[in-house]
């Protein structure tokens, strides 16, 4: 009796220490890129031109966020939009074989690594144009979310009683408006929430911009058909050089993009702590 | 009558018209990679995958250094990662105390949406000359004679790409896990507590009770590993040589498309020999979801 005591005791013992050692990494990396990435990061640091190489001084990633936050937007727009009424369709229509099949291959989809997306972007809008464009990074970084956006709409659907749905239609108002004002306004907080996701994926993805948008880093936005950049990926191109002042840029520019997702985040958790209550 | 059935119609259509722009895309990506590969495997067929050397001048490639680097850093990554992962899932389930679990929840979906780059930059300047001084130095100067650690370890190489990956899929892991530990029947614990069991005892029979859940979780993450790029590539070391040992440095096969892409317009074959590479990818990812999504489907089943 007492010796399946001791070990009760001693297994929950590693469980907990194992479970600890788990979580003490976020904690480093959010510590880490605070106190390292901060001391650069003030408001000359969000709007100037990076660093030369040697020499000069921090500068700051201006041309980089200006970047991300349009390849954010479009993104969200596009990949939004047919996530949106992808994930409606496979609620609704979930008998039917497409909505299978689509369903199927977006959970595949969810998971792929997303540099073959980036391949795939670059095949279909930069070699036939023969220049890095915004536009394909923008289309990439749709794609990237589509899958996210599109079952997690799916989940918010389902999730209306079916009583609700009948109660709606017998309204006698059109399918659209049953379905995009009726059903949507009980559904916001799961929309919302796919949104947020989708939102935090395309500002932290870097695989599908390696080869779609360059990294014009000395440019502001100079149209969607040419080279932009965007933070991940100055972070890993400076990260990855040999020069100290670039470092730095890296860091503050994660110190930068870790407040974006950490606020994206905290807003989503807002939002889903609503749902509860 | 506000409504028409042309309206309806049109609408419905729209619905079709984006559900079938998804999966275009899909099958989409894998056309393109398909056709831009294909010149690599007519050339070469199968010494392709089998073959070890990167020579552009001679237009004479072979992926089985990247491949292997894939295999062993999610290897070593998946075997770190299980323990702490259902670990994870059952501490933040069964031990703290009810109001910390949904803090200690948000602490791992945090992490697990926390952007990969992120987790690159980390892992270069933070964790690997933690690992080269605590971890890596040691086994090696100590027991260097085991083949495994006989290499000198650089700070950079196959081992921190390894441990990176495992700290980046284990929130993932763990909450596929406990999404099935919170989904298992009450009544099945009741039962083992009503017959004197200690928690432990009660924790492992649910645990074998949502198993299919914890390969679902862990297949899901391995596949995960094997197609992260950018953290990988940050930390791999990026040579194309055969792994002699853990500390070796090496390329993975997404880190390898990464760092080679950049310069590879400039040879014929180069393209195709990356979107090959990419295919191989596609494949392997493609059947450690499948089996996942077939355990989790089990799963749905059972409960």
């Amino acid at each position: 009796m007492n010796k399946r005591k001791l070990k009760d005791k001693i297994m929950l013992g590693v469980i907990s220490l194992l479970a600890i050692i788990s979580a003490i990494p976020i904690l480093m990396i959010i510590i880490n890129i605070y106190a390292e990435g901060l001391k650069y990061v003030n408001l000359s640091f969000l709007i100037n031109f990076p660093p030369p190489p040697i020499g000069g001084k921090v500068g700051g990633i201006g041309p980089a966020l200006v970047g991300s936050l349009i390849l954010m937007s479009l993104a969200l727009v596009i990949g939004g939009c047919i996530g949106f009424f992808t994930g409606l369709y496979l609620s609704e229509f979930s008998h039917t074989r497409l909505a299978q099949y689509a369903q199927l291959f977006l959970q595949i989809m969810v998971e792929f690594p997303t540099i073959i997306i980036g391949l795939f972007a670059y095949s279909i809008l930069v070699a036939p144009l023969k220049r890095f464009n915004a536009f394909a990074g923008a289309f990439a970084l749709s794609i990237v979310i589509i899958p996210y956006i599109a079952l997690n709409v799916r989940e918010a659907y389902k999730s209306i009683p079916h009583s609700l749905k009948e109660a709606a239609f017998s309204l006698g108002i059109s399918h659209s408006k049953v379905y995009l004002k009726v059903l949507l306004s009980t559904a916001r907080r799961g929309v919302l929430t796919a949104l947020l996701i989708g939102m935090a994926k395309a500002a932290g993805e870097t695989a599908p911009l390696l080869f779609t948008i360059l990294g014009a880093t000395f440019l502001y936005f100079e149209g969607l058909d040419q080279p932009i950049n965007a933070i991940p990926l100055l972070i890993y191109n400076f990260a990855s050089s040999p020069y100290e002042r670039w470092h730095q840029v890296a860091w503050g520019a994660s110190a930068v993009l870790l407040s974006i997702i950490l606020a994206i985040f905290i807003i989503s958790r807002l939002v889903i702590k609503e749902v509860r209550m | 009558m506000r409504w028409s059935v042309k309206g309806m119609k049109v609408f419905y259509a729209v619905l079709i018209f984006f559900t079938f722009t998804s999966l275009i895309i899909i099958a989409g990506i894998a056309v393109s990679l398909i056709t831009v590969s294909s010149p690599i495997f007519m050339k070469y067929g199968l010494d392709f995958v089998l073959k070890s050397v990167w020579n552009p001048v001679t237009e004479d490639y072979g992926i089985l250094p990247a491949l292997l680097g894939t295999l062993m850093t999610s290897t070593i990554a998946i075997l770190i990662a299980t323990p702490l992962a259902i670990s994870l899932a059952v501490f933040s389930s069964e031990i703290i105390p009810q109001r910390f679990r949904s803090f200690m929840n948000s602490i791992s979906d945090l992490m697990a949406s926390l952007p990969s780059v992120i987790y690159g930059l980390w892992g270069l300047y933070v964790l690997a000359p933690i690992l080269h001084n605590y971890i890596m130095l040691p086994l090696h100067n100590y027991l260097g004679f085991i083949p495994l650690f006989s290499t000198k370890p650089t700070p950079t190489n196959l081992f921190t790409a390894g441990v990176l990956l495992a700290i980046m899929i284990v929130p993932f892991a763990s909450s596929i896990v406990r999404e099935a530990y919170a989904a298992a029947p009450y009544n099945l614990k009741e039962a083992a507590y009503s017959i004197g069991m200690t928690k432990w005892e009660v924790t492992k029979i649910t645990l074998g009770y949502i198993k299919s859940a914890i390969f679902a979780g862990l297949f899901l993450a391995l596949g995960r590993a094997m197609g992260e790029t950018v953290a990988v590539a940050m930390v791999v070391g990026n040579v194309p040589n055969i792994p002699k040992s853990l500390f070796d440095v090496g390329y993975t096969i997404s880190s390898l498309i990464a760092n080679q892409f950049p310069n590879a317009q400039a040879y014929e074959y180069m393209v195709p020999a990356l979107y090959g590479g990419a295919t191989l990818l596609f494949l392997v990812g493609l059947i450690m979801n499948l089996v996942g999504l077939y355990f989790v489907r089990k799963v749905m089943i059972k409960s």
